[in-house]
């Protein structure tokens, strides 16, 4: 079963370059060589061809999900390092379980999403963060003032120590359903509550966001007249 | 499900799932777009919304390091390793002898067990030739020498040679 699904993998281009490509005879740009796949192999199918080792499937894999589940760790986490860390060891299980996945059973961007968010909560809850809205890093200047993108990351880092001041399952959902763009449904599988449950955390969660960023949004608002002016 | 949105409503969906109508629960989505298309009140609700969601968006995101890649790919599952080399058929013993052998010692050639046995013998007969072992220390033999001593004493002789570790004792 897995070798058939790998021979699907190769077919569309995995695993393998042609012998003119390897040689540089028969230079393609990236786009062209696109159009050349019939489809995109599925995760299900990666997710077999991982089992059976190729490398071409668990970094087709990674370009796919690596860069969402590090994100969502860092919006969760609110550093990198830690991050990183549980971008690892996600990817782990995913080389470790790859022989056990079941197709079908359940998707698997929907899976990666509930092991990532489980980790981060685990850290959260061992780690009890100390941040507190009165700790978060003050503006250097209320001025617009020609340095924009200092006052952009500035705005960027209290929009995350806001975040990260959240409870822990607001945090959660607000990262699935805002930052990821997971539906209700699929973040309340994730978080293993009801919908209503979801949507009563995000209501929570903007509520609070829009308590702590109240400044911010207007800031926000005079730079981009300014810019627009 | 709701057939009609009302405003109240679309509110609430605003204010947990924000502007973009792409998160809005999918099975209220298209009442509440319909009254966005009505209602200029609806209209700026969800700009400002908008507006919000666009300072969240804010937060940073990072992207994951080149270490992070190699670490992963360095531990990705391998292929199965290919079968060693063929293992030569065994080659059947032949005439009694082997037969004998064989029932004995069915688990290959019996050279190994037999020089094994071989190299035992000639070790403990070296050992006992230049070793001067004897079963009795000197004074135990003094003591089994002497006839007039009676069986107790010589219990006693054989207990005090021995060293009883203290704690056995308690």
């Amino acid at each position: 079963m897995a070798d058939r699904r790998l021979e699907i993998l190769r077919g569309a281009g995995f695993g393998r370059r042609s012998r003119l490509d390897e040689a540089g005879m028969f230079p393609m740009p990236a786009h062209a060589r696109g159009n050349i796949r019939l489809e995109q192999p599925s995760d299900d199918e990666l997710v077999a061809a991982v089992a059976s080792g190729d490398e071409a499937a668990c970094r087709a894999l990674m370009d796919r999900h690596l860069t969402r589940i590090l994100v969502l760790a860092r919006r969760m986490l609110g550093n990198q390092a830690d991050a990183e860390e549980v971008a690892q060891e996600v990817f782990l299980r995913v080389w470790t379980h790859a022989d056990r996945w079941e197709p079908g059973q359940a998707r698997f961007g929907t899976w990666l999403h509930r092991v990532a968010t489980n980790l981060c909560l685990d850290r959260l809850r061992k780690n009890r963060p100390t941040d507190d809205i009165d700790e978060m890093p003050d503006l250097a200047s209320g001025d617009p003032g020609p340095h924009r993108q200092l006052e952009q990351r500035e705005l960027a880092a209290r929009v995350d120590a806001a975040l990260q001041a959240l409870p822990e399952r607001q945090r959660a959902a607000i990262v699935l359903s805002h930052y990821q763009g997971l539906g209700n449904l699929e973040t309340a599988d994730i978080l293993g509550v009801t919908v209503e449950a979801v949507e009563s955390l995000l209501s929570r969660a903007r509520r609070q966001l829009r308590l702590s960023l109240a400044t911010e949004k207007d800031d926000l608002l005079r730079s981009d007249k300014v810019s627009a002016s | 499900m709701r057939s009609e949105m009302t405003f109240k409503r679309l509110g609430e969906i605003v204010d947990a799932y924000g502007a973009s109508p792409a998160r809005w629960p999918e099975a209220e989505r298209p009442a509440a777009e319909a009254l966005l298309a009505v209602s200029a009140e609806a209209r700026a609700l969800v700009e400002e919304a908008g507006r919000f969601d666009a300072l969240l968006d804010m937060a940073p995101a990072g992207v994951p390091s080149a270490a992070l890649a190699g670490r992963l790919m360095a531990a990705r599952p391998r292929p199965a390793a290919p079968s060693g080399r063929p293992v030569a058929p065994r080659r059947r013993a032949t005439g009694i002898l082997g037969a004998l052998l064989e029932t004995v010692w069915p688990y290959g050639s019996p050279a190994f067990p037999a020089g094994a046995l071989a190299a035992a013998l000639v070790l403990g007969l070296a050992l006992g030739s230049t070793s001067n072992i004897s079963l009795l220390q000197p004074e135990t033999s003094v003591a089994a020498a002497s006839g007039d001593q009676t069986g107790e004493g010589l219990i006693a002789l054989a207990m005090a040679d021995q060293a009883w570790p203290e704690e056995w004792m308690q």
